[in-house]
């Protein structure tokens, strides 16, 4: 028997023994009726509290001023008690559901976690940029409704999610996303979608690279090797023989040049970080353009514009070898009677070295890969143009050893820019 | 659980998968457009039996959606939103399939042109320019249809009239030429027809939005220079 029906009891015998002396000495009626009154003021503060509790049980608030009275307080007690406990646990978790989404918008890596039916359930700030879509306009909705690609569906669709898909994604040019499906908590998935663009292209340059190095030392080669065979079995005349040499010594040039060029490159890649010694940029830049000059023999006007102000410090055979190759670009790549103009003037974040040339330009699609090793856009022209295919590599290169960034802008029959821009720190004299 | 919430939900899962379904022929119709435009930019001529033989499946599935279209409205009977859905759907697959036709004109027209020689340099740039905007047009209709988004939807009914300017300055550029050079006459012709397909599809992606406009407002605003509000 609980506590409460004891108290109860206890309280009934009370009224009875008060009411007792009363139906005793007085008469009975007035006996009973203080029974009645005193059983009715026990149900009256009972009612009271049950009432106060109804009411708030339909609205459980946390509300210290809420206290029951006599034997209700400890049952009051108890509930505030719990409904406290109960708040201060959702609010804790809350918490932490706010660091866990803080911990996934974080990752370098999008995530996009998918129910039964491929939908959305959420996904991070990475993902949608990377797949273009948004949680806020796309939660619910099926994601091969809004990532169309076929590749991507019958992926989603299958069983078998051990390897990535590779996804040249189409909405993005030229991206490439690596996506991984692993599925959780029964049939639910994580999505995870990483960017490979970088990775993918430098994949490509490596194995174009070896390719490339091969191919363009056994064409000169082939050639070299043909005449001496040419030589070795056929008695020819001597203007004949003197015309094969010279062609010959073209072509071990052009080895050479090849050779030159890629030592060039790896002794920058290898090298320690340029001086800083002070590069007279005024006698540097009379140097390019007598250089540009011979370049051209009069096919092309070249102009300098130069505000003749500070100085670049750094390792000067390595900025001559790269504005060298900007200038020899510009006048190789512009048919006679063009405009390269050679710039160098100070700028809001520090100095600018450009080349503009009123030439064939570059398809946009190009630019990105204009640096890369062997990469031609066109690849019988250049090498009729003289070039190795090294040139802009060994420009991104020692540039980057500046601190500098290689700026191209150009479009197709209109002409190219080439900057160089140099960050303040590098800059003198301005 | 009573038995006409279970067959309402039933219902909402069946429009769902239609739409789904639709998207996906989507995907594969903006994958051809966007092959098609490659091959003019690379001439691999290879990836043409790739756009053909996606053409197949995209009949196949303009042909099964339509079917889900008739049993839903048979079985289910629907009304008002859902039966503007059911509709609108019926008439968006129709124009995505035909976006898909044109995606194959213009592989097989670049594969004309590669067969008989060089593609000549100077209309790349515009043709492309065209293309990749006929290829976002699809895009964002599909998008506008998947997200039931008029905005977007109104966006590319507006883009409609800029792709069509930039074909007619196409056509007229290659009118000069033909002028000057009549031996250019073969792979102009080939040209125009590829731009014409381009310029279609432009077309059909603004249908699919006009009908993402009636699925979503009730409004029809096919044939009127209302764009929506």
């Amino acid at each position: 028997m609980s506590a409460q029906i004891i108290r109860a009891i206890l309280l009934a015998l009370l009224t009875a023994c008060i009411a007792l002396p009363v139906g005793v000495f007085v008469a009975q009626w007035a006996g009973w009726t203080v029974f009645c009154c005193g059983l009715a003021l026990q149900m009256a503060f009972h009612f009271r509290n049950f009432a106060r509790l109804d009411r708030w049980s339909k609205s459980p608030v946390v509300d210290s001023s809420l206290e029951g009275e006599g034997a209700w307080d400890g049952i009051f007690g108890r509930l505030y008690r719990h409904e406290k406990d109960l708040r201060q646990q959702i609010a804790d978790r809350d918490a932490e559901i706010v660091r866990i989404i803080a911990a996934i918008q974080a990752l370098n890596d999008g995530v996009v976690l998918l129910d039964l039916g491929n939908q959305i359930v959420f996904c991070n700030t990475m993902a949608e940029t990377q797949l273009g879509i948004a949680l806020r306009t796309d939660k619910g909705q099926p994601i091969v409704n809004l990532v169309r690609q076929p590749e991507f569906i019958s992926y989603l669709g299958q069983e078998d999610f051990t390897r990535p898909l590779i996804l040249r994604f189409d909405r993005k040019e030229d991206h490439v996303l690596s996506i991984l499906v692993i599925p959780y908590a029964g049939n639910r998935r994580l999505m995870q979608v990483k960017d490979v663009t970088q990775t993918d292209r430098l994949d490509r340059m490596r194995r174009d690279f070896v390719a490339n190095v091969s191919h363009e030392l056994r064409t000169p080669l082939t050639v070299l090797s043909g005449f001496l065979e040419t030589l070795q079995e056929i008695e020819v005349d001597p203007s004949t023989q003197e015309h094969y040499l010279a062609l010959m010594t073209e072509q071990a040039k052009r080895m050479e040049s090849i050779v030159q060029d890629l030592l060039t490159l790896s002794s920058i890649e290898s090298a320690p970080p340029p001086t800083n010694d002070v590069v007279d940029m005024a006698s540097l830049i009379d140097k390019l353009r007598r250089d540009a000059e011979a370049l051209s023999a009069g096919r092309h006007t070249i102009v300098v514009e130069s505000d003749g102000l500070g100085d670049v410090r750094g390792n000067e055979p390595e900025l001559v070898s790269a504005f060298g190759n900007l200038v020899a670009n510009a006048v190789r790549y512009t048919p006679t009677g063009g405009t390269v103009r050679i710039i160098w003037k100070a700028s809001p974040s520090g100095a600018e070295f450009a080349v503009e040339d009123t030439g064939i330009g570059i398809d946009a699609k190009h630019i990105p890969r204009l640096t890369e090793r062997f990469y031609r856009v066109d690849r019988g022209r250049s090498r009729d143009a003289g070039g190795t295919g090294l040139g802009l590599a060994i420009v991104k290169h020692s540039l980057n050893r500046h601190q500098a960034q290689l700026e191209v802008k150009s479009s197709l029959g209109k002409g190219s820019r080439f900057a160089a821009l140099f960050p303040a720190s590098r800059v003198t004299g301005l | 659980m009573n038995e006409s919430q279970h067959l309402s939900s039933q219902f909402d899962e069946d429009l769902a998968r239609l739409r789904t379904h639709v998207l996906q022929m989507g995907g594969l119709v903006e994958t051809q457009v966007s092959s098609a435009i490659d091959a003019y930019s690379t001439g691999e001529v290879a990836s043409v039996k790739t756009i053909v033989d996606t053409d197949r499946k995209v009949n196949e599935l303009e042909k099964a959606i339509d079917d889900d279209c008739a049993h839903i409205i048979a079985k289910r009977q629907p009304t008002a939103s859902d039966l503007r859905l059911v509709l609108g759907i019926s008439k968006i697959v129709t124009d995505l399939e035909r976006a898909g036709d044109e995606a194959k004109k213009i592989a097989k027209g670049v594969r004309r042109i590669y067969e008989n020689g060089q593609m000549p340099s100077q209309y790349g740039v515009g043709i492309r320019h065209l293309a990749e905007a006929a290829l976002a047009m699809i895009r964002q209709a599909l998008d506008a249809f998947a997200r039931l988004d008029t905005e977007q939807a109104s966006t590319v009914i507006r883009a409609d009239s800029e792709v069509d300017v930039e074909f007619k300055s196409i056509i007229r550029q290659l009118i000069t030429h033909m002028m000057e050079d009549p031996r250019t006459i073969t792979t102009s012709i080939d040209i125009i027809t590829i731009a014409r397909a381009i310029e279609r599809i432009g077309d059909h992606a603004k249908n699919v939005s006009e009908q993402v406009i009636y699925v979503v407002e009730g409004r029809d605003i096919r044939h009127t220079k209302e764009v929506a509000k």
